[in-house]
């Protein structure tokens, strides 16, 4: 076998995700050479954009830094046990100063209600400011309005169920969908993405605006999928804003999402800037093994295998929604980058459950890590002392359920980071 | 057809039974043609009528026999010596030349021989021939459970039908006949008569994509896993043959998967690794006297009751046995049958009229949904991208239905969220589009959704792994995570004792105004409640 191409830095992150991209651009700023190395493009992308901390556990949480603790007492092994509630806090502000252009507003310290495409209020702690306004203990009348063309925001269904929704919390609103027809080409089949960019153009905006304005009566805010533009989102939604002359809020539809789009491409140019490199397209299949110690990540990119060398790896390749934890038919769990030691349900238990709103013994399955995040092996050593875990590849969590996978990813990410500084000094 | 009046009714939505639950083979009859030669002769019969009546609904593929090294290569003989004799065409080509149409069969097979299998969408079968029916006057009552049969001294009278408000309804019939495949038994107990059904379970297991174009089966004696439809999108490896006691409660478990998904690797290697979408199981009425313990060995072929000369009890024949191939032979027989019963003599014309949509007898093919599509591309939504259905189709759907449908009778009848995704993206719009066409409440909206996923975590959940869990995490990251269902003002958990392989209870309950049909709507001017839905006239104008 010929010897594979070798390269060298001094950190490895394996995933282009929100827990990923968070560890990269924090070790690239503070001086290290840092190569994120991603198979797909992360999965930001598929995401509302909400970072969400904790929003039910299982009852529906209020306060998410407060309710914490007595969360985390009910669910030992949970990976918020791994951050401490400054750290938390740090790695939120973090993330609002590195979110330029995409300003996230809130805090742990409360959650926001914030509409879904089926009108159920989501508890989300810190959120893009496109969206804040939705808030539904903020308003008392608000219009949905969702676009002929766009069949992933169903109006008249999210308003109705966003009245009695917020009704049952205690919130007494009315809700009215809007039907907005302004064409797109003549096309009546237009994504989410499609549409974000056109509302970049300014004589479609201000259609939309029109239309809009003509539809409104009193009510105190309005709700819109969240297309409102790609790159030019902070200004698409502030002047959609003044000429609606009120509060207009993004409702986010399922994938593709424009937000996680913004989100994403934030975060790589602020890796790239920082001097990080990214390099997408690229499998981690395996570790470099050197005198027993982990030396490097082994990555297939275009059809040939090199070799990143280096002296911390940062494992952020995602659950199972992204790939880095997988299940074979005879129902064995796997670490798909590095073969990582990872247990399933117990033989003796089933994976998954009859009724699709049960909680699956497989649903919180994923890698053991001690409290630097270095993830363990079956005797509870770690397997590498410079490996590290961060984000939905940790076992423990429900993210779907709890609605913590962002706050997840976001501090473990974070915390990562933090450890590698200190060791390298 | 035959002039009598009719009507017919149904416990679910059409084809929920037995009938929409098999692998869509139509068979050349080649499967039973060394074992059981009447079964296979009248297999073939039926495949010449199907394909003359029912082209729309039918996909001429052709079936290939062969002999993988698993097999006696002797069989072929034995098949081909019987193709002969029953008159099914069979034509035995060098195993390169199959090797050739099939890339993916075992490159090891020895011997191909080519017969006129084909393939059937069970649930178009069924929906035109419900179309024909009403055309010729017949009247259909789906979700209509038979919960009585009413007799009048030894003579049945008719039934006692209950529908989903729980409201019953009495049918007076001078004939009845029952129709109830592996639940025949249980409705002759009603009318106490005694008919040993068996139900014999088989399970399937489809792929997200056609591994192979023509239907391949092992040139073996009839076992368990050993043939492989390509049938719409996917590809269907079937089945098993387990007595099961309850037709409607019984498991299936991951061995039984396992050993599904094995049996494909004879005939296509690396089907382990294909990426399954679905499991599901049917149950086949086995008709005997005498219970025998292997369900494999008892005919195919169908039994016609009269219960008048075997039980003494009149107005009543009971039509069991038999497989999807011949359901018109059966009806053909079943109906003769209540002719002689009620003394009249009437010919039956069903092997010579085609079914509605099948007049140019022209097959289905593979790519005929994404010509539609391609046809209405800049005019319409695709509201499921994996099988191509388009929101006019789907309002039509919906419009056409005297009772708002579920997201599952739709499915049936359009394949919508049958795809790779299996409704991750499709169900979220096909919901707010049947909230808004058929002005239901947000709540039955919700629980038609909540139903739907329900139905489809069914057959996903026992072989969940690879690929499609994958996707299965990205499913409920959209319904849990992005859509928060499960905090839907008035989500319930679903029932606790809901046994496994078995469907739970739809819970949509629609208030009784809700119940009109559009037509009735239209006709009355309503346009769902002006309070409700002040926005309805900027609703879109264009097309």
């Amino acid at each position: 076998m010929t010897e594979i191409d070798r390269r060298t830095a001094d950190v490895v992150v394996v995933g282009a995700g929100l827990a990923g991209l968070t560890a990269a651009i924090r070790l690239a700023e503070a001086g290290l050479r840092v190569v994120t190395v991603a198979k797909g493009l992360g999965s930001i992308r598929l995401s509302p954009a909400t970072i969400d901390i904790l929003g039910y556990g299982p009852d529906l949480v209020h306060e998410p830094a407060r309710e914490l603790q007595g969360f985390l007492s009910a669910h030992p092994g949970h990976p918020y046990s791994l951050v401490s509630p400054v750290q938390l806090a740090a790695s939120v502000q973090w993330l609002k100063e590195h979110t330029d252009g995409t300003a996230y507003v809130g805090d742990p310290d409360a959650n926001m209600l914030l509409p879904t495409a089926l009108g159920v209020p989501r508890p989300s702690a810190v959120v893009p400011e496109t969206m804040a306004a939705g808030d539904i203990r903020k308003s008392r009348s608000v219009a949905v309005a969702g676009f002929s063309v766009l069949k992933d925001f169903q109006p008249d269904l999210a308003a109705e169920n966003l009245q009695a929704a917020a009704a049952a919390l205690g919130f007494g609103m009315t809700v009215r969908p809007l039907h907005l027809n302004t064409r797109v080409n003549g096309e009546a089949d237009v994504s989410s993405l499609a549409l974000a960019r056109r509302l970049e153009d300014t004589a479609f905006r201000n259609a939309v605006a029109a239309e809009l304005t003509a539809g409104l009566r009193d009510e105190d805010a309005v709700g819109l999928p969240a297309v409102l533009g790609l790159d030019q989102a902070a200004s698409v939604w502030s002047d959609l804003q003044a000429m609606v002359g009120r509060p207009v809020f993004e409702i986010p539809t399922v994938p593709p999402s424009a937000p996680g789009m913004r989100l994403a491409k934030v975060l790589q140019d602020r890796l790239r800037h920082a001097g990080g490199r990214l390099v997408l397209g690229s499998e981690v299949v395996g570790a470099e093994v050197q005198g027993g110690q982990l030396a490097g990540v082994r990555v297939k990119t275009a059809a040939r295998q090199l070799a990143w060398m280096c002296r911390w790896v940062v494992l952020a390749t995602g659950g199972f929604a992204s790939g880095g934890l997988a299940v074979d038919l005879s129902g064995a769990v796997s670490e798909t980058a590095l073969g990582l030691p990872v247990s399933g349900p117990p033989p003796d238990e089933p994976l998954f459950l009859p009724r699709y709103l049960d909680e699956h013994p497989m649903g919180s399955v994923g890698l053991k890590v001690d409290p630097l995040l270095r993830p363990l092996a079956y005797d509870g050593e770690p397997v590498h002392p410079n490996l590290y875990a961060a984000g939905a590849v940790i076992g423990g969590a429900r993210p779907a359920r709890e609605k913590s996978g962002d706050g997840i990813s976001l501090s473990t990410g974070y915390l990562a980071a933090g450890i590698i500084l200190q060791e390298a000094g | 057809m035959r002039g009598f009046s009719t009507v017919l009714v149904e416990r679910g939505d059409l084809a929920t039974g037995t009938t929409g639950r098999f692998h869509g083979l139509l068979h050349s009859g080649g499967r039973y043609v060394v074992k059981d030669p009447k079964a296979a002769e009248e297999c073939y019969a039926e495949n010449v009528v199907l394909r003359r009546i029912a082209a729309d609904c039918i996909e001429d593929t052709g079936g290939l026999f062969v002999t993988t090294p698993a097999d006696d290569p002797g069989y072929a003989d034995r098949f081909l010596q019987s193709c002969a004799a029953t008159g099914i065409p069979a034509e035995e080509i060098p195993a390169a030349e199959a090797l050739r149409r099939e890339p993916r069969l075992n490159p090891r097979i020895s011997r191909a021989i080519i017969v006129p299998d084909a393939t059937v969408d069970a649930w178009k079968t069924v929906w035109t021939t419900a179309r024909s029916a009403t055309e010729h006057g017949a009247q259909i009552l789906t979700y209509h459970q038979v919960v009585d049969m009413t007799r009048d001294g030894d003579t049945v009278t008719g039934a006692v039908v209950r529908d989903r408000s729980g409201a019953e309804v009495r049918i007076r019939a001078e004939i009845t006949i029952n129709a109830t495949g592996a639940w025949a038994g249980q409705i002759a107990a009603m009318a106490g008569c005694e008919v040993k059904v068996l139900p014999g379970k088989g399970i399937m297991v489809a792929t997200n994509h056609r591994l192979v174009n023509m239907c391949v089966n092992r040139c073996e004696m009839p076992g368990d896993g050993d043939i492989i439809v390509p049938i719409r999108t996917v590809s269907v490896i079937g089945t098993t043959d387990v007595q099961v006691a309850d037709p409607d409660d019984w498991p299936i478990t991951r061995a039984e998967i396992d050993e599904m998904i094995t049996a494909g690797e004879a005939l296509v290697p690396g089907f382990r690794e294909a990426r399954t979408l679905r499991v599901w199981g049917g149950v086949r009425p086995l008709f005997q006297d005498d219970a025998p313990a292997e369900t494999r060995d008892v005919t195919r072929a169908h039994a016609v009751l009269d219960h008048k000369t075997r039980d003494g009890v009149a107005g009543l024949v009971t039509i069991t046995g038999g497989k999807f191939c011949t359901y018109r032979l059966m009806a053909q027989d079943a109906v003769d049958a209540a002719c002689k019963a009620l003394g009249t003599s009437r010919p039956c014309h069903t092997a010579d009229e085609p079914l509605p949509d099948s007049q140019d007898q022209s097959f289905y093919h593979i790519s005929s949904r994404l010509a539609g599509r391609e046809r209405t591309l800049h005019a319409d939504q695709l509201i499921c991208e994996c099988e191509l259905v388009r929101r006019g189709r789907l309002v039509a759907e919906i419009e056409r239905r005297e009772v708002p449908p579920s997201l599952d009778d739709i499915r049936r009848a359009l394949r919508l969220g049958m795809g790779p995704c299996q409704g991750g993206f499709c169900m979220y719009r096909a919901t707010g589009i049947l909230h808004e066409e058929r002005h239901l409440s947000a709540a039955a909206a919700d629980d038609a959704m909540l139903d739907f996923l329900q139905e489809r975590w069914k057959g996903v959940q026992p072989l969940l792994h690879g690929d499609q869990l994958r996707q299965a995490w990205l499913d409920d990251w959209i319904f849990q995570g992005v859509l928060d269902v499960e905090h839907l003002p008035h989500v319930e958990p679903a029932p606790a004792d809901a046994p496994a392989g078995h469907d739970v209870p739809s819970r949509v309950q629609l208030p009784a105004q809700e119940r009109k049909s559009a037509r009735e709507r239209r006709a009355a001017g309503q346009r769902g409640s002006g309070q409700q839905r002040p926005a309805r006239s900027q609703k879109r104008t264009q097309p």
